[in-house]
């Protein structure tokens, strides 16, 4: 009997104030292809979500290569081994180039490889060094699609791949290339979840199942799918790549530098230093600034709440890009710069406390952010209500830095 | 009668509530113009601490209906919930409101930044205002839900934390007054007989409005099952 990649175990999940899922179980293993096919809102992609550890659990488990990843006790824990994953929403972030974005899910798997002969046989060659913002809907599908084959396509270890409705908005030819892949990847021992109405599609299936009950179909053999990826080092990968996202879009500087230049700006514009006596009023307004900074909160979730580009991360990795190298660099300078200005003085220790001010408040500001994006209208709430309780931390410091 | 009950303990609460004001505006005894820099501004406590002593009964049940809510997915914790958060907003408001009066007259500022007592029940009321906002901006559901109920639980941590706040680290806030301990002593008798009616008649009132907001909470409820069912759903 074949591995058992993926193992679905008396699943029950809401959506809603309903149970879309109720008591589901499913096993997969190496050299399957299971299509879900069953009608719209029948948990198609309920079933992907939850596999790639994006809804929480009412009861049952989730297994990976027959270790758990998610339970309803809560525990979500990241699969020893990559897999691939492309949602409905593509996950892509408009800024990111097409190359930068596949070399990118590459190393999410430990690997590097030369993208170019993939890219080709998706059409996708001439625009690799394109920013994604600027594909047509279709190209952008296709990048979300080879996002998702690629973990199973450089390794040759068995890999999960979970597809919800690849088909949508490829053309002939891309959907021709995208069937060869699934059932050459197959045949080298990755298993698939494929939720789908695509004639196509359903055609290169294993398994056919409505979420209910199942059928089986034979696949004639092909040629296995020839592994082609280098292992690489990828540490502190969430971090790079925070951090390129911020080098090319400026969205840092946009952001958090524009409201403590604002903050800054606004201060010299009303205030006499010199005419100040206090001490801790001067070092207020000299923390002003990387704390108000900080309150913009993370530039990089702000940029990936395009096109569910977090919840793509979060099924990957516990940690996703942020601008935790950003944020102290930028304190650093903006306290010194208020220094100067305001105290007409250099005081390291002054900057480098301005530093963690903005790295400490970013980071509150993001953990509370992301923890409203469940929500089905994140946007919506009134999170920043809850940001004044930085007020009274900040004071305390100001009132501590006041006496360095 | 007992369909009646929510109005009842209304009608109530708001029939003590003014007794409170007009004993405290006109019966209760003057406070010391020495101790105080706007002694007459003090009669405003007759309003403030009840309410806040009221806003922290709300949100004990916005806790107790949370914690219904996300460990047993109980429909009853999240009307509970919701009827916490809504009585607990209204009470803060009151207490928060009525503070910054007294403040401005005692100290000269309406609020202090640095002061742990008005800072962690300012966040408290926050979180109350937060939590009807986001429940009107977002569809009725489990992640909607879940969601609010964990900001209910994590923020019950600022409930013991603005209770202790002014024994452990009083800057500006004055000292307790309801369950003070040796400290409650110099309260004259006529003064905490006006506060006693008054957290009483807060008590009824916000038991009222909150078993008013779980009717109109099962309502809303009803009524959403009712569209879809006209929409064709289950």
């Amino acid at each position: 009997m074949a591995e058992s990649m993926l193992s679905l175990v008396g699943l029950e999940v809401r959506r809603g104030m309903g149970v879309v899922l109720s008591d589901f179980n499913l096993e997969v293993a190496s050299k399957d292809v299971v299509v879900l096919h069953g009608e719209n809102g029948s948990g198609k992609s309920t079933v992907i979500e939850s596999c790639a550890r994006l809804l929480p659990l009412e009861k049952g488990s989730i297994q990976h290569h027959g270790a758990l990843v998610v339970d309803a006790e809560g525990r979500r824990i990241i699969p020893t081994q990559p897999f691939g994953l492309t949602l409905q929403s593509n996950g892509l972030l408009g800024d990111e180039t097409v190359e930068n974005h596949l070399s990118t899910v590459c190393s999410l798997s430990g690997m590097k490889t030369d993208l170019l002969p993939m890219l080709e046989s998706y059409g996708l060659a001439h625009r690799r060094h394109d920013r994604i913002g600027l594909l047509s809907g279709g190209q952008a599908r296709k990048v979300a699609v080879l996002a998702g084959l690629l973990p199973a396509m450089l390794s040759s270890k068995p890999r999960l791949v979970f597809l919800d409705e690849p088909g949508t908005g490829l053309d002939k030819s891309a959907l021709a290339a995208l069937v060869s892949d699934i059932g050459q990847l197959r045949e080298a021992g990755h298993a698939f979840v494929i939720a789908s109405h695509h004639p196509e599609l359903m055609k290169c299936a294993t398994r056919l199942h409505d979420l209910k009950s199942e059928s089986f179909q034979e696949q004639t053999p092909c040629q296995p799918w020839k592994a082609n990826g280098v292992e690489e080092d990828a540490r502190l990968l969430s971090t790079k790549v925070g951090h390129r996202y911020l080098r090319s879009t400026r969205a840092g500087l946009a952001r958090n530098g524009l409201t403590a230049l604002l903050v800054l700006g606004t201060l010299l514009a009303f205030v006499d230093p010199l005419s100040i006596e206090n001490t801790a009023l001067l070092v207020g307004f000299v923390f002003a600034a990387p704390f108000a900074a900080g309150l913009a909160g993370d530039p990089v979730v702000h940029l990936m709440r395009e096109s569910r580009a977090v919840d793509w991360w979060r099924a990957h990795v516990n940690r996703i890009p942020n601008a935790d190298f950003f944020a102290p660099v930028l304190g650093f300078i903006f306290t010194t710069l208020g220094c100067l200005l305001l105290l007409d003085a250099f005081n390291w220790k002054l900057s480098l406390i301005g530093a963690g001010i903005l790295w400490a408040t970013l980071t509150c500001v993001r953990f509370i952010e992301l923890s409203t994006l469940r929500l089905a209208r994140p946007n919506a709430v009134f999170i920043r209500l809850l940001l004044p309780i930085l007020i009274l931390p900040w004071a305390l410091i100001v009132d501590f830095a006041a006496t360095l | 009668m007992r369909r009646r009950a929510p109005e009842i303990f209304l009608g109530l609460g708001f029939a003590g509530i003014m007794t409170t004001l007009y004993l405290g505006l006109n019966w209760a005894p003057s406070v010391s113009i020495d101790a105080f820099e706007s002694p007459a501004a003090q009669r405003i406590f007759y309003w403030h601490v009840p309410s806040a002593w009221a806003a922290f009964i709300a949100f004990g049940v916005l806790f107790f209906g949370s914690v219904l809510w996300f460990f047993k997915r109980s429909p009853l914790g999240w009307r509970l919930h919701v009827a916490g958060t809504e009585a607990g907003l209204a009470c803060g408001l009151m207490a928060v409101w009525s503070g910054c009066v007294w403040g401005a007259a005692e100290w000269g500022t309406p609020w202090d930044w640095s002061d742990v007592r008005l800072n962690t029940f300012g966040l408290l009321t926050l979180l109350a205002l937060f939590l009807v906002l986001g429940r009107q901006s977002q569809p009725d559901g489990v992640e909607t839900r879940d969601t609010f109920s964990t900001f209910g639980l994590y923020g019950f941590v600022l409930v013991p934390l603005t209770y202790v706040a002014t024994r452990i680290w009083q800057i500006r806030h004055p000292g307790p007054v309801i369950a003070a301990g040796d400290d409650g002593g110099s309260l004259q008798s006529s003064m905490a007989l006006v506060l006693l009616i008054g957290a009483l008649s807060f008590t009824v009132f916000i038991i009222g409005h909150m078993l008013i907001s779980m009717r109109i909470t099962h309502l809303e409820q009803r009524l959403e099952q009712a569209q879809k069912s006209l929409d064709g759903g289950n």
